[in-house]
């Protein structure tokens, strides 16, 4: 029991970022690269802000979420508009998003240093609760239920909502999308703002949890959340969430049975044999290609 | 000072042949993310076979050590290639980013490499050895550019459909550039351990391999050079920084960030978009004493094409049903029907793009079934157009028609790599061939243009062209007077009748039912997937079924005649210019004129 809450909450902040990450990737059809730093970028501007100001985590939240999606607007404006009609457009934008979070990830070296740094001690009541003989922290539950709760928001949001709409059309055809009068800079533009958002978010949350933040924490989850995203299936949130919970419960099997130095084999042992045997994963629909 | 910078030099070298690995995937339009798992592979595989003494007392250790790794690296680019060679873009790029990793969590847990400890390997390499593995490498990739080969790749990148039906095996020259790049990696896997003298499977990680991409792109893959400008921006870059006294921890950084979105955003070929190249290295050739022999076509009237009870469903819609087919050499047969007949269908199972779900079929002795592939067919001689036009855009127009006649010529590769003059003469005869079919086209002039900037009817014409120098026994034209005024569909007719001439096959779809009349020797009539009609123009022209499918005529006695009639009249002088040209065929015709070209899907 105690291994199958710990898989749920690692596999709870693996969906977290990777819903973000699959916003953009499976609706725009972009690959941002850049999401990696914006993670970091969350973490070390919450412990900065906590640190400095004492602000109360529930506040923090809402503060890192401003601070990510100013982040995705920025990223798309250099990153990706600029590219915008290229017919190389997707491998260009995989470099130019790459750039872009090597400039964020510089830029933070530049304001806090290459040291780990951590929120303070008190920053998060260390409440743990006895749940079916299993011990969880009161932060666990907390990951899992902003998980879920976005992954409902968002998936009502882009199957609902006129932006929504806006999205999965320009996704389809963006010259078409224009010619109907959908502003396709200001939707690509929410849509990177969303996404950056919640990878600011996942880091705080993410860092809360190992109760460390380095320039380096993006690059290890970003891997994971590629493999998170193709096994729930491009596009797909709630596949996302899935696929999160998935690796999660498989990561911490394998540590127990198989031993800690073959973890990573689990998630991209997962990822290729998806991609081999049901390339729109779990929860996507497969894209017919055109003749 | 050499000496002071012998490591920089040397890593200048290394990192260009990485690219290099990279570079071979991309040209055919891949993106592969696990060349440096395959560098690995062979580096640590390498300390497994290389002796300390030389070989039989001559053979050097390291040359050992490189024949083996690229030997392992090909093979494990091809074993890998065999389940994900089928994925695309993304998918693949992240396919064998799984594989890169999977290979690195493997080898650390290895104990014949000593883990994360790492191994030490002896030193063998320098700035010389580097530089030598590199210009044979660069040497390699320039004899490919302009080589047969090198066209294949790029007529992939550019359309792998139109690929197919130019004969190419798409899936076969895939893997190729992914066994190549798999040999270069292993090169450099080599290379680089015995440079370092010390290797750690960590070190050849995703952050490596992002790197690599990095330098090939930022090099550009439109001329071989790209990868060691690549190599030598981004590390000289750090070199030049700290040189003129930036040093701060983060600077750094941020200015090669900087840097590099400045190259991708601004420079779309690369650093190597930069070098000033003749747009098309290769002029028009119309001497015709370069002309090459070619095979004889089939003898006029021989069956090519036989078709019987062939048709096609998509779950419960019968876009094609039961069709029974004779084509004959010099025969110009037309498809004539409302959109959405099921014409396009047609012809695609004739070329074997979709395969038929009842009936047979032969096309030049290939059965069609579901298993028959498009290039098996380009290759026994059938070529084609498409409806919604499909060139090699960013190549030029001549280059598009060169990719048309690798059919009919010889791969050059080996003959280029050492500079044997047949390779020139064979290279000279395929740009005869090619030219001779862009002036039969009337674009000899615009032979330089990048087939992307041509007029809509100049690469209506192009894609003729392109078909033509495939040498093919049976021509597909789908739609191809599509957006031409009439005089140039007059022309068109002029050309198609002329093929027919020389004994070619021609099927043609045409919603231009007036130029149809006048150039076809039989039509079949299409509507909701069934023959409606089949005969000469004379019996079509005068159909009360085509009619009624083109003039919608189904109601009253009335309305009919009304509408023959009409359709009379607007084509009796349709009539009296095919008299005046073909007297030796006659023929009253009636039908509507064009529908607008719409496109059919």
């Amino acid at each position: 029991m105690q291994l199958f809450l710990d898989g749920i909450f690692l596999g709870s902040i693996y969906a977290l970022f990777a819903i973000g990450f699959t916003l953009v990737f499976g609706i725009l059809d972009r690959l941002n690269l850049a999401h990696a730093a914006v993670f970091t970028a969350g973490a070390l501007v919450g412990i900065e802000i906590v640190t400095v100001f004492g602000v109360p985590i529930w506040l923090l939240i809402p503060i890192v979420l401003v601070v990510g999606a100013i982040l995705g607007i920025a990223i798309e404006r250099i990153a990706f508009r600029p590219l915008a009609g290229r017919h190389d457009a997707h491998f260009a934008g995989l470099i130019s998003s790459i750039a872009f979070g090597a400039i964020i990830l510089s830029l933070l070296q530049a304001l806090y240093g290459a040291d780990t740094r951590r929120f303070p001690a008190d920053a998060f009541p260390t409440t743990r609760v006895e749940i079916f003989g299993a011990t969880v922290s009161l932060l666990q539950v907390v990951i899992l239920i902003i998980s879920v709760s976005l992954m409902v928001v968002l998936t009502w949001l882009v199957a609902k909502s006129k932006l929504g709409r806006g999205m999965r059309t320009i996704a389809e055809n963006p010259h078409a999308a224009a010619v109907l009068g959908l502003n396709v800079g200001r939707i690509s533009s929410t849509t990177f703002a969303l996404s950056s958002a919640l990878g600011a978010v996942a880091g705080v949350l993410f860092t809360l949890n190992v109760n460390a933040a380095s320039l380096g924490i993006g690059h290890a989850v970003e891997l994971k959340a590629l493999a998170v995203i193709i096994v729930g299936g491009m596009g797909s949130l709630p596949g996302a969430l899935v696929g999160g919970l998935i690796l999660g419960l498989a990561e911490v099997l394998a540590v127990n049975y198989i031993g800690s130095s073959w973890r990573d084999m689990v998630a991209f042992g997962l990822l290729f044999l998806i991609l081999i045997l049901r390339p729109q994963g779990l929860f996507g629909a497969r894209k017919t290609r055109e003749v | 000072m050499i000496a002071e910078y012998s490591s920089l030099i040397t890593l200048i070298a290394l990192t260009a042949i990485l690219a290099y690995s990279f570079y071979a995937v991309l040209i055919a339009g891949q993106l592969s993310l696990a060349q440096v798992g395959l560098a690995s592979l062979a580096a640590f595989t390498s300390a497994l076979v290389v002796p300390s003494e030389p070989l039989f007392g001559f053979i050097p250790p390291l040359i050992i050590g490189i024949v083996f790794g690229m030997i392992v690296g090909a093979f494990a680019a091809f074993i890998l290639g065999l389940p994900v060679i089928r994925l695309r873009g993304v998918f693949l790029a992240i396919a064998t980013l799984a594989f890169g990793e999977m290979v690195r969590i493997f080898l650390i847990n290895q104990t014949w490499t000593n883990g994360a400890q790492g191994l030490s390997f002896a030193k063998l390499v320098g700035p010389g050895v580097a530089w030598i593995a590199l210009i044979v490498v660069a040497y390699w990739f320039w004899r490919l550019s302009g080589s047969r080969l090198g066209r294949a790749f790029a007529a992939i990148r550019e359309d792998e459909l139109a690929a197919t039906t130019m004969g190419i095996d798409v899936p076969r020259y895939r893997m190729a550039s992914f066994v190549i790049a798999g040999a270069v990696a292993g090169l450099y896997g080599v290379l680089l351990a015995h440079f370092s003298r010390f290797a750690d499977p960590n070190e050849f990680s995703f952050t490596a391999a992002v790197d690599g991409l990095v330098t090939a792109v930022v090099g550009g893959v439109t001329l071989f050079i790209g990868p060691v400008l690549g190599s030598a921006f981004l590390s000289l870059l750090p070199e030049v920084q700290r040189a003129i006294g930036i040093d701060a921890g983060w600077i750094r950084p941020t200015i090669s960030g900087v840097l590099l979105l400045v190259v991708i955003l601004f420079l779309p070929g690369g650093l190597s978009g930069l070098i000033p190249v003749r747009k098309s290295a290769k002029r028009l050739n119309i001497d015709p004493s370069f002309q090459p022999t070619l095979p004889a076509l089939p003898a006029v009237g021989s069956e090519l094409v036989n078709l019987s009870g062939l048709g096609k469903s998509y779950g419960g819609v019968h876009a094609v049903q039961s069709v029974d087919l004779t084509v004959n050499a010099g025969e110009v047969l037309g498809l004539i029907g409302p959109n959405g007949a099921g014409k396009t269908t047609l012809v695609n199972m004739v070329t074997g793009l979709t395969p038929p779900t009842t009936g047979t079929g032969n096309v030049l002795g290939v059965p069609l079934t579901a298993n028959t592939k498009a290039h098996r067919l380009a290759q026994a001689g059938v070529a084609r157009t498409f409806q919604q036009i499909k060139l090699f855009n960013r190549l030029s127009a001549l280059e598009n028609v060169l990719v048309g006649g690798y059919r009919i010529t010889q791969d050059t590769l080996l003959r280029r790599l050492f500079f044997l003059p047949s390779a020139r003469r064979l290279e000279r005869e395929a740009v005869a061939m090619a030219s001779a079919q862009l002036v039969r086209v009337g674009l000899g002039e615009k032979a330089a243009n990048a087939a992307g900037d041509l007029s809509y009817g100049d690469q209506r014409r192009l894609e003729i062209a392109r078909a033509l120098a495939s040498h093919p026994s049976l021509l597909v034209l789908d739609e191809p007077a599509a957006g031409m005024n009439h005089v140039e569909a007059a022309s068109l007719s002029e050309l198609i009748r002329s093929l027919a001439a020389d004994g070619i096959a021609v099927l043609v779809i045409e919603h231009n039912v007036r130029m149809m009349l006048a150039t076809c020797d039989r039509i079949m009539v299409l509507n909701f997937g069934e023959i409606i009609a089949f005969g000469e123009p004379s019996e079509i022209a005068r159909d009360p079924r085509v009619l009624e499918a083109y003039l919608g005529s189904a109601g009253s006695d009335e309305d009919e005649e009304a509408a023959s009639v009409l359709a009379a009249e607007t084509l009796a002088h349709v009539v009296d210019d095919r008299a005046a040209e073909h007297p030796e065929r006659d023929g009253a015709a009636a039908a509507d004129d064009a529908t607008n070209p719409e496109e059919n899907r």
